[in-house]
């Protein structure tokens, strides 16, 4: 199984970095926003907890925007059924999982820098703002990897994919907004709100594994 | 000697029975029952829309039956999810990625540890070689059709399931295809879905819908 996920990793990397279809709109959507934003704040800092909420209202439309491809692409092309014979099916959600992961790395790599220098945020706690980020982001990305094969099975692609991801995704939206706003006050935060975005990481991940087959193989 | 490599080296036997396939009311064919092991040979035939597709994708394991069952046997039976490492498909669903090269593509499909060799030499036998590294979606139909026989025979599978292998192939690859398949009869279950009368009469068994 191993083989099979690093050949379908390769393939799929290969796959969008000769395309660029999602990391660019993506990355275009984040730099338009922040700088929206920047210019409708007109250089009046806003308070901490505004800053978190359009921080998470950005993270969360800029990889909404392509963490769904992953699957619907090969929907789209008609490229499903060769990657169903030449991959087991474990192999094809944890290879795919691991493209999100990525993906929203990158997301998140763009993204925060871009927020932090137009919207002039101060960190206070900057390990821990780093940390929340990444964890809020992995919790995303581990959601949305099942979600995106159910939609691209579906037929409602983009905008179904944001609409069925929203309620699954509260719960983190909220615990990573609130960690992100401990990270930028003055008061030392407390490990929970990170905690329970790991683990709620790990439980969607062990979920999705189970349920994966089930999505994807055609009755 | 990898898994895959030494999995070839036993017979195969594909059983189906009471095989039975309904879309709503409509029932596209019932009471299928077949047999077949390593050396023998089936064509699906039928007109349009009689469910030969629909078939060979049961018999492959990508679709489930609305009744009956189908198994898969080499020294004893095999578990549905690994049936994809010993069948070689293609139909006209099964599409290459058109943004990666003909190459990239066999690269991805490989499992085996010669694939490159062997890849090199079905290049060869099918006269992609000259177009290994243009992307897919600068390739004609038929040589997307050489491509997908390649990729369906790249691991030399014990089985090979071929859906309409002729459409949009020459009279030079319609040659190809027929010498590859009577080359491999001996050592392969071939089954394939046509209404091509030559491929027809390249199997030993037909089953005919519709």
């Amino acid at each position: 199984m191993g083989r099979d996920i690093l050949r379908n990793i390769q393939k799929d990397f290969l796959v969008e970095f000769r395309s660029r279809f999602a990391l660019n709109v993506s990355a275009s959507f984040a730099a338009i926003v922040t700088i929206a934003i920047s210019l409708t704040a007109g250089g009046v800092p806003f308070p901490v907890p505004v800053q978190s909420i359009l921080l998470w209202i950005v993270i969360f439309f800029s990889a909404m925007n392509g963490l769904s491809h992953i699957f619907v692409r090969e929907e789209d092309q008609a490229t499903a059924l060769f990657l169903r014979i030449s991959v087991s099916v474990d192999s094809i959600f944890i290879s795919k999982f691991i493209f999100n992961q990525v993906f929203m790395v990158i997301i998140l790599a763009v993204v925060t820098p871009l927020f932090l220098f137009f919207l002039q945020v101060q960190v206070q706690h900057v390990a821990y703002f780093i940390f929340s980020i990444m964890a809020g982001g992995f919790s995303i990305a581990a959601a949305t990897t099942i979600l995106a094969a159910m939609v691209a099975k579906a037929g409602g692609k983009g905008s179904l994919f944001t609409i069925i991801s929203f309620p699954i995704l509260l719960p983190v939206l909220w615990i990573s907004i609130s960690s992100t706003s401990a990270a930028l006050s003055t008061p030392p935060p407390t490990g929970g709100n990170l905690l329970f975005l790991l683990a709620f990481s790990g439980f969607i991940s062990v979920i999705s594994f189970l349920l994966f087959r089930f999505v994807w193989l055609d009755d | 000697m990898n898994k895959t490599e030494k999995m070839n080296t036993a017979p195969y036997t594909i059983t189906g029975e009471g095989l039975a396939r309904k879309f709503g009311r409509n029932t596209l064919f019932k009471d299928i029952c077949l047999s077949l092991s390593t050396g023998e040979s089936l064509s699906i035939t039928g007109p349009n829309g009689s469910g030969k597709s629909t078939l060979l994708k049961i018999l492959a394991g990508l679709q489930n039956p609305t009744a009956g069952n189908i198994g898969l046997a080499s020294n004893g039976p095999i578990a549905r999810m690994e049936w994809h490492a010993h069948i070689g498909y293609t139909g006209p669903l099964v599409n290459p990625y058109d943004d990666l090269t003909g190459w990239e593509n066999i690269s991805f499909a490989a499992r085996r540890a010669d694939a490159a060799t062997r890849a090199v030499l079905l290049l060869d036998r099918f006269n992609l070689d000259r177009h290994r590294d243009k992307k897919v979606k600068h390739y004609s139909s038929g040589m997307k059709q050489r491509l997908r026989l390649i990729l369906a025979v790249l691991n030399d599978p014990p089985i090979l399931m071929l859906d309409e292998a002729g459409t949009n192939l020459d009279t030079g690859g319609t040659a190809l295809l027929h010498s590859y398949l009577e080359s491999v009869q001996e050592e392969k279950i071939i089954i394939l879905a046509t209404n091509d009368t030559q491929e027809e009469k390249l199997c030993r068994e037909v089953i005919r819908l519709g």
